[in-house]
Order: C-alpha cells, then structure tokens, then sequence
C-alpha cells in the first residue's frame, strides 16, 4: 500500500497514548482506537502496528488479530466523509440494498462493491461508504448515518442530496433533510 | 388453545426516574439477602433474550468469594430490530445506574462497567453526565461505587457474555467455554454479574414497588413486562412496554398493517413464526403449558405479503456470516454454507430436497456450535424454511 509510509502515524503520538493507558486492564483495544484517530486517514497502517507491537511488547499477530476482528477498525485509508448504511432486516426490507446500489455508483466504487467489499472509498478519497449491522433505529427504516448524524427514512433521492451536499462541502444544509 | 389473553400495555419502564436517590438509600438500607429475595420472588428473568432467573443470577454472585467482584450492564444491543436499551439509556438513566449500584452492594463490588456498543456513541457523553451525577450522591450517602463506560468497537458476538469480557480485556471477542459461569469467573477472572440493560432497569420497578406488583403482571412462568421493539411492516412502528404472555395474533391485530403474513420473533437469532400459527403462538419463557411460547430480547419485525421470506433468510444469513467471530467451525463454515445452499437451490443448481440437507446442517450447528450465536442460526433457518419452503425454491 503506497499510502503507508507517508501516512504512519508519528511515533511520538503512540507514545504517548500508550504512557496514558499503561497498565489499564483492556488497554490494547483503546490505544489502537486512539491511534486509528490520530491517523490522518483514520486508519491503522502496518508500520504504526509494527511500532506499537514494539513498544508494548504485544505481538503482531494479535494486533492485527484484533484489528481484524472489530468493524471500528479500518486497515484502509478512509475517505474524508463516511456514509454508513444500515443493513438490518428492518431496514433492508425498506430498501437499504437500492440505496447501498445508489452508493455504489460513486466513481472508483463498484469494483469493490461489485467483488462483495462491504467498504469502499470513492476514487476522489471523499467519501467512505460502510455497512453496518443495525443502528438500532429500526422503526426509523432505512437508516444512513453521515460523518455521524443518522438520518432516517432515506429514500434514494435524499441519497443523491446527501452526497451531492458533501462533495459541494455544504454539509450544514443536511440537516434539512431528516 | 386459542388466545384468551388480551393486549394489556403497561408503563413502568419510562416512568420518570427522579425518585432514584430514595429507591437508592431505601435498597442500601436492606440486607443483601433481603434485596435477592425480593427478586427471586419477583421471577424477574433475563430480558437480554435467555431468561435466566435474575435473582438467582446475582445470589450465586454474591456466595462467591473473591478480593474483586464485578457488575456488568449489557449494553452492546446488536440484535437486528432491537432498540430498547437505547432508548432507556437516553431516557431513564439513572433507573440503570441505580440498579447497577444496588447489585454492587448486593454481591460486595465496589465496580460497575456500562458496555455500550460502538454505534452507540451518540450516547455516551450524556451518559457520562448522568454518571458524574449519580457517583457524586453515592459520594454523599457514603457508598463507595463507580460505574465507568467501556465502548464496543463494532461486534456482534460481543452482546455474548464471555466474548464481552474478551473484548472489555482488550482481546479479540471470542466466547469462552462455558462453565465457568461468569457469577463465578467472570471480567478479569472474577465473580461477575451481567445484565442487559432492560433487565436493570426492571430490578428498579421491584426495588421500587416490592416483587408482588411485578409478580402480578404476565402469566405463569413469564411474569412482569416487557419492553417490545416493534418494526417492519406496521403503521406504528416504536418501543411498547408489554406484559408477557400475550398470544402472537393479538399483538399483529395490534400493530399489523391487516396484511400480515409472519412475524419475526426475537431478531436475526429468533423464530419466524407464519400467520397460520399466530393464535397457538405466545411471547414469553419457555414452561408455557399449552401451545408455543417464544422468549424475545424484544425484537418484533412484522412483514407483509409483499415481502420476499428468502430475501429475508438471505439478510440474516449474509448477517450471521458476518458476523460469526470464526472461532469454532460449526458456526464459521455453517452460516456460509447454508448462505450458498439457498443460493444454489434458488438458482436452480440445487434441487428442492437440498434444503433437507441444509436442515440437516442447520440443526448440526444448533448442537455443536460454541456459543449461542451459532446455535441460534437454525432457529431462523429452520422456522422460514419449513414454514415457506416454497418461496426458498422459485
């Protein structure tokens, strides 16, 4: 991955995440988010891995073991907005799929989609869309958080507003919407 | 066999809890075998889905003997067309912190943890006010207690007992084996009580108003309320604080669209049950006498004729595959091959008495798999399968 070596997170900031947590019992799990957040683009890099394996004497092999396991952690540069679209029953019998379809058109996206990725990263590096299980706002189906904000009874024509009002930068003008 | 039990609502879980600080003191007050009694008499069960006997849960905790003992809210509701702990945590949430302290005291920990789960986090910053405020008056009144916020990252199999304690150790979210039971080794090895939110917050009611006004509510074997999250096909869909024991075609002639043609109890891990058997059907524990009777974490997903039963199947699967932690090859090969079994059956590579097969595998996975993520996977499957074998194959 080309974007590794330019985009490790400094080593002064593992460090001093992991002073700050030292010796808490779950530790491992907070730095590695702290981390991932410190990265410019929100994600864990191999060499910042590598490092903090070094530096607190647990193994690569379960860092990445655990890196892997949870959905919170990224092992991909992320976009600068993220889409998360609910796959829950509820939400999929109103019709998620159509607007996870809709996302799929973004430019660089559908190879991914199409080979069953359920996380992909516009060509432009501005939006990340993700799935998740379920939001837990089922009775609000179909459910979309944007950069955070969940916006409920999406339809795909609301779709086309949110994106089009990040890629324009004009986020404030989502909340409008829900 | 048919229903003689009407829709009764009831609203003790959202009633306002700013008398907290006295059910607080007043439970402080008892012995802690007084408090177990009052719940082991309420029957209170589990509300996370299970429905082990709450009172019997935090009494075997508090017989342990320990240096450090643990209370555990379980906050990581994941379940497809779940939405209820949310909802009290944002809007009752000293009922919770209270309960939490009140189960401290009664098996001697002096820690509680909120497990609240990633997608969550929206909650977590008024959580952590009603936090401040409640240690503050434990500070005054003398009780030394904490409750901190531990934050999922994202897994399913994390709403699972021991894959909780797995995470909250900073590992990889992967069931134990049980026993030990966690009332006995539990978070970080020690004696620890778990409890799903509702649960809690139903053990506030009890302490409140004595376990007979609890007992009271429900039927025999499923006593007390409980809190339905209703989605799907409805015209209301929303959180409804039920009593237990109501037969399945009351509660679709309440909340149907008159178009009903099943209902999914129980999320992703529960029974689809068809509307030929909604009047033989009732929501509660297991022990009913007559007819069916299916315990819920909460989840009711209604759907009508327009729905696709093998879209739904192939939602949960593709769900289950996903979420299957991987560690146990019943449940990490299982889910992905009954998910290409319906595939293949559907597009015609398979023929009809494929699905026999995949039953078959289904029920396999219900006696080998680890833990109760993998076990439940033939509950859906067998319960669409059989009751809509013909939508599976054209």
């Amino acid at each position: 991955m080309n974007a590794t070596v330019e985009s490790r997170v400094d080593t002064a900031i593992i460090d001093e995440i992991i002073s700050r947590h030292k010796g808490k019992p779950g530790e491992l799990l907070t730095v590695m988010e702290e981390v991932q957040e410190a990265s410019e683009f929100k994600f864990l890099d191999d060499a910042s891995m590598e490092y903090l394996s070094s530096q607190t004497r647990v193994p690569l092999s379960r860092i990445y073991s655990v890196a892997t396991f949870y959905s919170f952690f990224n092992l991909k540069p992320q976009g600068k907005h993220s889409l998360i679209v609910c796959r829950g029953t509820a939400c999929h019998t109103k019709g998620s799929k159509i607007l996870l379809d809709d996302l799929a058109l973004l430019p660089g996206c559908k190879e991914a989609f199409d080979s069953g990725e359920t996380t992909f990263t516009s060509e432009d590096k501005q939006i990340t869309v993700k799935t998740v299980a379920c939001f837990g706002q089922c009775a609000l189906a179909p459910v979309v958080a944007v950069d955070g904000v969940i916006y409920s009874n999406v339809t795909s024509e609301q779709i086309k507003k949110l994106l089009q009002n990040l890629q324009e930068d004009n986020k404030d003008e989502n909340f409008r919407l829900s | 066999m048919s229903a003689n039990y009407l829709l009764k609502r009831a609203d003790f879980i959202f009633k306002n809890d700013n008398d907290w600080e006295d059910v607080l003191k007043k439970s402080l007050s008892r012995t802690p075998n007084e408090l177990i009694n009052e719940l082991i008499s309420s029957e209170l069960k589990g509300r996370g889905g299970a429905g082990f006997p709450t009172g019997l849960k935090w009494k075997l905790s508090s017989e342990e003997k320990a240096d450090e003992k643990f209370v555990i809210c379980n906050a990581d509701e994941g379940e497809p067309g779940t939405f209820k702990d949310r909802e009290i945590l944002s809007r009752v949430p000293f009922k919770v912190l209270t309960a939490i302290a009140i189960c401290g005291y009664v098996i001697g920990a002096k820690k509680g943890f909120i497990y609240l789960r990633g997608e969550y986090f929206f909650l977590k910053n008024e959580l952590n006010k009603a936090i401040s405020e409640f240690e503050f008056f434990c500070k005054e009144i003398k009780f030394d207690f904490s409750i901190k916020i531990f934050m999922g990252s994202g897994a399913y199999i994390c709403g699972e007992e021991t894959a909780l304690f797995e995470s909250m150790e900073g590992k990889r979210g992967e069931p134990r084996n049980k026993p030990p039971f966690p009332s006995v080794s539990g978070y970080m090895g020690k004696p620890t009580v778990i409890n799903n939110v509702e649960t809690l917050a139903h053990t506030f009611t009890i302490f409140k108003y004595g376990s007979k006004r609890f007992y009271d509510l429900g039927v025999q074997f499923s006593r007390g309320t409980k809190l339905f999250s209703v989605s799907g096909d409805t015209p209301k869909p929303g959180i409804y604080e039920l009593e237990l024991g109501m037969s399945l075609s009351d509660f679709v002639e309440e909340f149907g669209d008159d178009d009903t043609k099943a209902v999914q109890v129980g999320g992703a891990s529960g029974f689809l049950v068809p509307r030929k058997k909604f009047a033989e059907t009732s929501i509660g524990f297991q022990g009913k006498l007559v007819g069916i009777s299916l315990p819920t974490g909460g989840s009711m997903m209604i759907f009508n004729s327009s729905r696709s039963m093998y879209n739904v199947l192939d939602n949960y699967l593709n769900f289950f595959a996903e979420e299957s932690c991987g560690q146990c090859t019943p449940c990490r090969v299982g889910c992905q091959q009954l998910l290409r079994g319906i595939k293949a059956v559907k597009r015609g590579e398979k023929n009809a008495q494929y699905l026999d097969k995949l039953l078959k595998l289904a029920e396999t996975m219900q006696f080998t798999a680890k833990c109760g993520l993998g076990q439940s996977v033939a509950n859906s499957f067998a319960s669409i399968v059989e009751n809509f074998r013909e939508e599976m194959i054209y």
